[in-house]
């Protein structure tokens, strides 16, 4: 079973994740039993599962070392740094809201690390079962200087900095340090009592004490209200907060040089490939806000979403939000810079690469996309198709032709480098991608300078 | 007992008693304040993306 461990799963001694017969499950050792039958015996758990705050899991096996849960699986795990800014919001309100409902019913969160959530069924979701610990009276919650690090710190500097700071946390999976984000904020921030409380004197406590090795300042009490008003506090500010941002990508089909008709047929064909598929899975890599995913009439289990611009995937999300699609996850992601592997041995968190080949979608959607990847990222047809060959066997894929404007503005902005492009046609296009897919079909758009392919690894 | 497999910070445990009472303050003055509004007919109802951090137990207990 160790062998089958999962690499992210070390640093809670009360037990670990492992895969067993190609399903997740986890092992809980007598350290947490105590914990675990009283979650289990007062009902709370269930409680969690029926608010869909927590996922939900089975008992498996129970012997006097060890108890085997198996949690339902979740298609695929996002993490915080693939996340939209309102996605992060909803991942922090939820911990905050387990954490009151938790000190509500006699337990605590012991820890309060993003990593502890992802997005499932169209919601933030919470799938470390072993977080919770009880509660003990007029004790400070210890976690608060996590959720700080990892929820409300990368969220602020969004708010004052935009959504690319959301990318932090790819470096610092651990959580922001405090000091440096008291060095980001602007001073107005020390003018406000929340954040000044929360953030610069929490940092300056910090520092105060950061050289008692031995452990010897002793914690102040705190009253089970005092903890409620904190999670409260922290609870509405981050409601509140949002972003100024409006995006490259924001009213894109409004700008596009798709005219209504040429739109509609690409949607339509789009349809019938997918449908002719029986596609239960699917990932459009630059799916900009999913628009088209949502032109899709065939029933999807799981759709990823993703695209570049934060703006473009926080209104898919809020549009998912408001109609309620359990099947779309809308991911942050640059296709020229895919999440690495990151953490201890660089597998703690696993990249996105990995995933994705992991999740195995029947098809893949990059709909006006191999242009950017071509002429800004420069990546030739060889090295593109071999990426999308990585991860799934079927690719719909839209070509923009040279005569195309979007197409025109890219090599224009080449300069003296333009001609070194010329191999950017058609021709040169099926050559390069026919070395590994079958062309199954290929449809030009009437009156737009784009040809669809339906391609299928060899 | 806690398992310690991450640092809380000596630090972060003791701010959180003047953490508390600012949030104290702040929260009296909201409540007040939306007293204040809802008399007069200010209060406006948002229509929110997300809900309150309160959990429903009485759907839990129907079931």
């Amino acid at each position: 079973m160790e062998n089958t461990r999962h690499t992210s799963s070390f640093r809670d001694p009360s037990g670990f994740v492992f895969t067993e017969d190609n399903l997740l499950k986890r092992i809980i050792f007598p350290i947490y039993f105590k914990q675990y039958n009283a979650l289990n015996d007062s009902g709370f758990f269930n409680k969690l599962f029926h608010n869909q705050l927590l996922v939900p899991h089975q008992e498996l096996k129970k012997s006097a070392t060890e108890i085997h849960i198996q949690p339902e699986q979740i298609p695929f795990i996002s993490y915080p740094y693939e996340w939209s800014f309102n996605q992060y919001k909803e991942a922090a309100l939820l911990t905050l809201k387990i954490q009151k409902y938790s000190l509500e019913h006699g337990f605590s969160l012991k820890d309060a690390s993003a990593f502890n959530v992802t997005f499932h069924n169209g919601q933030a979701l919470f799938i470390d079962t072993l977080s919770f610990d009880f509660y003990n009276e007029n004790e400070p919650w210890r976690a608060y200087k996590q959720f700080i690090t990892h929820f409300l710190a990368p969220l602020l500097l969004a708010h004052y900095h935009g959504a690319q700071s959301l990318k932090m946390m790819t470096n610092f999976i651990d959580g922001i340090p405090i000091n440096m984000l008291t060095s980001m904020l602007p001073f107005k921030t020390k003018l406000n009592p929340f954040l000044y409380s929360n953030i610069h004197l929490l940092a300056k406590f910090e520092d105060k004490h950061n050289e008692d090795y031995e452990g010897t300042a002793n914690p102040k009490k705190l009253s089970k209200k005092a903890q409620l008003n904190i999670i409260t506090s922290l609870y509405d500010y981050i409601k509140k907060l949002n972003i100024k941002e409006y995006s490259e990508w924001g009213n894109y089909y409004e700008k596009t040089n798709y005219a209504q008709d040429a739109f509609n047929y690409k949607a339509d064909l789009i349809n019938s490939w997918v449908h002719k598929l029986n596609t239960k899975t699917l990932i459009d890599v630059g799916g900009n806000d999913g628009t088209f995913v949502r032109r899709i009439t065939h029933k999807l289990d799981t759709a990823i979403v993703c695209d570049i611009d934060n703006n473009a995937v926080d209104f898919n999300y809020t549009t998912l939000k408001i109609n309620k699609e359990k099947h779309i996850i809308p991911l942050v992601l640059d296709v020229l810079n895919p999440s690495a592997g990151l953490g201890f041995n660089n597998t703690e968190r696993d990249s996105f690469l990995n995933r994705i080949q992991q999740f195995s979608p029947d098809v893949t959607l990059a709909l006006a996309l191999i242009h950017h990847i071509t002429l800004s990222g420069n990546v030739t047809f060889n090295m593109s198709a071999n990426f999308f060959a990585s991860f799934s066997k079927h690719l719909i894929i839209e070509f923009p032709n040279r005569e195309d404007s979007w197409v025109q503005r890219l090599l224009n902005t080449k300069g003296e480098f333009k001609a070194h492009f010329d191999f950017y046609s058609e021709e040169n296009f099926e050559e390069a991608y026919s070395k590994i897919f079958t062309i199954v079909e290929k449809v030009s758009i009437p009156n737009a300078k784009r040809t669809m392919y339906f391609l299928k690894l060899k | 007992m806690y398992f310690l497999y991450f640092d809380p910070s000596v630090g972060a445990m003791i701010v959180q008693a003047i953490v508390a009472t600012v949030a104290g303050v702040i929260l009296f003055s909201k409540n007040l304040m939306y007293k204040i509004k809802t008399f007069f007919g200010l209060h406006k109802h948002q229509d929110d993306l997300y809900e309150d951090i309160n959990v429903d137990d009485s759907d839990v207990d129907k079931k």
